[in-house]
């Protein structure tokens, strides 16, 4: 299978304050991670797990402190800023937990802006435009702006803007977190739907127990480690320790 | 770049008050740029045509000598067979009309009293023809055909220090050519209030051929040349130019804004209170829309953060602040032009009348002109600022770190 993300003893450590060489707090720790092209991976922890950092350091928006990074086979400590934001723009696809669609384009003015900055024709445009958004079922929903949208109807649109240019890799952090449950179900069905399709690879974060049902693979994080990884979505075989009761009590 | 711009667009809409209050503040800047401009505009304008009205012409031709050396006697360096000269000019393009003239410098006297005067020499009809006006004030302009007595006009100064008025009469005292001292009397037909009290004080005019008579001489100082319009001066000047050379005394042709020494200084003034008054408004727009470009960046962190998570280059995000700021001086330049219009020609309609200036006894009619150019230029200057304004929230927002940028709350 081919790979299309490997995190090799990442590290990411963040200043507690303006003093960037002392008082460093650990937010991973020699975190590695192998994820398959077309995997259905959800990253799971408490807060301040790591989760977010890890999705970062994966995205290329953060840099690790030690440790690398490969996209695709592509060591991303070597590319350059420009390169790095090249490397973004085409492989990668993005939601965030409060959607972050641009409010004053209107839904499918969002889902174009990746085909526009990476310089598709305008009619290419329209036409995955019109695709994306009704694999997220949203075509009547096109010339809405996102303040006249639901937070379900806005974060299947943040899907839509995710997947319209079919980058390797999409990358959701904590996509149901301002979702109520019937609309989270259906955004992870979705988005396992799209995967199972298209087979684009998805990686997501989310404290959700409930979610972690429609995975086909969790990576459970604690206090910036990497505590299990596979397939199982039991909460009880990992409240051995006091880590474990910590992570099951912030899932319940 | 359609989207693009479509984007920087609505952005500037976002915050409508605040936008509201950006173009209110541009706006503001430009309208005051163009009332201040168009009345300075309209009184150079008006200084421009008095001080060729007044005498001065368009054109002037004088002997070489005449700025070369002082003279030894009087006239000596004046033009000789000068109505050659004038009938060769007169044939020229846009030429109206060429008027003799003498300066000549003396003492006048009642009788009682002397004092010193500045006199010229016309030809009253050629004057008259040319449109120049004499400013009288009292009395009536020199008759073209004098039969008896000498006419003179005196300005509103001199006939005061003097004790004189319209109908009586003075002895005006004058070196002649040869060096001999000559007087002539002269009845007072008018009293001139050019309304420069420095120049009425001393003004003494009298008819060419009395002032010919009086200094022993058929030469003339200079010829005026009068055109049919300002802005023909250069057109005249080029083809008049060569039309003087080869006469047995070498001329020298120039244009009334090199004569124009008055008018420059005014003119430089003006020009010196409106650079004044650009650079404040420059700074005003500069310094406020720095502040608000740099609020909005804030507010927009997240969003700037998602665009540059999604690869979105960082000169993109330059580009569009820039463009917002540009989009933003355009529209502020467009009200404040169309402001700046409508209260100008309210204005004009009203009549209102300013305060004299120093040296003047008169009050001046506030009018603005409404110049394409000032428009033009006043609008450039507050796009140019705005774009200048947004160059540091530009640049700031596309350094933003990405994942600090979209943890902004």
């Amino acid at each position: 299978m081919h790979q299309i993300v490997s995190v090799e003893s990442v590290s990411r450590k963040f200043p507690l304050n303006h003093d960037r060489t002392r008082n460093l707090v650990s937010a991973l720790d020699h975190a590695s991670l192998r994820v398959d092209a077309g995997e259905f991976l959800a990253i799971a922890g408490p807060s301040g797990s790591g989760k977010t950092t890890l999705l970062n350091l994966i995205g290329c928006i953060d840099q690790p402190t030690s440790g690398r990074v490969l996209i695709d086979g592509v060591d991303t400590s070597k590319l350059s800023p420009g390169r790095m934001s090249a490397l973004r723009r085409r492989k990668i696809g993005f939601v965030f937990q409060t959607f972050n669609l641009i409010p004053v384009f209107t839904a499918a003015e969002n889902v174009e802006y990746p085909l526009l900055i990476q310089g598709v024709s305008s009619r290419e445009r329209r036409e995955r435009v019109a695709v994306a958004l009704d694999e997220v079922g949203l075509s009547a929903r096109a010339s809405h702006r996102p303040d006249l949208m639901s937070g379900g109807e806005r974060q299947r649109v943040a899907v839509a803007r995710a997947i319209v240019h079919r980058p390797a890799l999409v990358l959701a952090d904590e996509p149901t977190a301002n979702l109520d449950t019937h609309n989270a179900t259906q955004l992870i069905d979705l988005m396992h739907g799209l995967n199972q399709r298209l087979g684009l690879t998805f990686i997501f974060s989310t404290h959700d127990a409930r979610l972690l049902e429609h995975t086909d693979r969790i990576v459970r994080l604690c206090d910036g480690q990497i505590e299990s990884d596979g397939h199982d979505t039991s909460i009880s075989q990992h409240q051995g320790g006091i880590r474990g009761q910590v992570f099951a009590s912030s899932l319940s | 770049m359609g989207k693009f711009l479509l984007l920087a667009f609505r952005n500037v809409f976002r915050n409508r008050r605040r936008t509201v209050m950006t173009l209110l503040m541009v706006g503001g800047g430009v309208t005051g740029l163009l009332l201040a401009g168009g009345y300075f505009a309209f009184m150079t304008h008006g200084l421009r045509e008095s001080t060729i009205n007044d005498g001065l012409g368009h054109l002037q031709i004088f002997t070489a000598d005449h700025f070369r050396r002082d003279e030894v006697r009087v006239l000596d360096t004046g033009i000789e067979n000068w109505q050659r000269v004038a009938a060769n000019v007169s044939s020229a393009q846009h030429v109206r009309g060429v008027a003799p003239r003498i300066e000549f410098y003396g003492m006048v006297s009642n009788g009682t009293k002397a004092a010193g005067f500045m006199g010229s020499a016309v030809d009253p009809a050629a004057e008259k023809s040319l449109g120049f006006i004499s400013r009288v004030d009292l009395g009536r302009d020199l008759d073209p055909k004098p039969g008896g007595e000498v006419e003179a006009l005196v300005g509103v100064g001199l006939a005061k220090s003097m004790n004189v008025k319209v109908g009586d009469g003075l002895t005006i005292l004058a070196m002649t050519s040869d060096g001999a001292l000559n007087g002539v009397d002269v009845q007072i037909v008018g009293i001139v209030n050019s309304g420069i009290a420095e120049l009425d004080s001393r003004y003494v005019r009298i008819t060419l051929p009395a002032a010919q008579r009086l200094l022993q001489s058929d030469r003339v100082t200079n010829l005026v040349v009068g055109l049919d319009r300002t802005d023909n001066t250069d057109l005249a000047f080029n083809e008049i130019a060569p039309r003087l050379n080869g006469l047995p005394q070498q001329m020298e042709l120039k244009k009334w804004i090199d004569l124009a020494t008055y008018y420059k200084q005014v003119n430089n003034m003006f020009n010196g209170i409106f650079l004044f008054m650009g650079v404040i408004v420059f700074f005003m727009v500069l310094m406020s829309s720095v502040n608000t470009l740099l609020m909005s960046m804030l507010e927009r962190t997240r969003e700037i953060g998602t665009m540059l998570a999604m690869g979105t280059p960082r000169f993109w995000v330059v580009a569009l602040f820039m463009l917002e700021a540009t989009l933003m001086g355009v529209m502020g330049a467009v009200v404040g032009v169309a402001v700046g219009n409508a209260l100008g020609a309210i204005l004009n309609a009203s009549g209102l009348r300013m305060p004299p200036p120093p040296g003047y006894t008169e009050a001046i009619l506030f009018k603005v002109l409404h110049l394409p150019g000032l428009m033009a230029g006043s609008s450039v200057l507050v796009i140019f600022s705005l774009a200048l304004a947004s160059i540091l929230p530009a640049i700031r927002a596309s350094r933003l770190q990405i994942a600090e940028a979209l943890a902004h709350v």
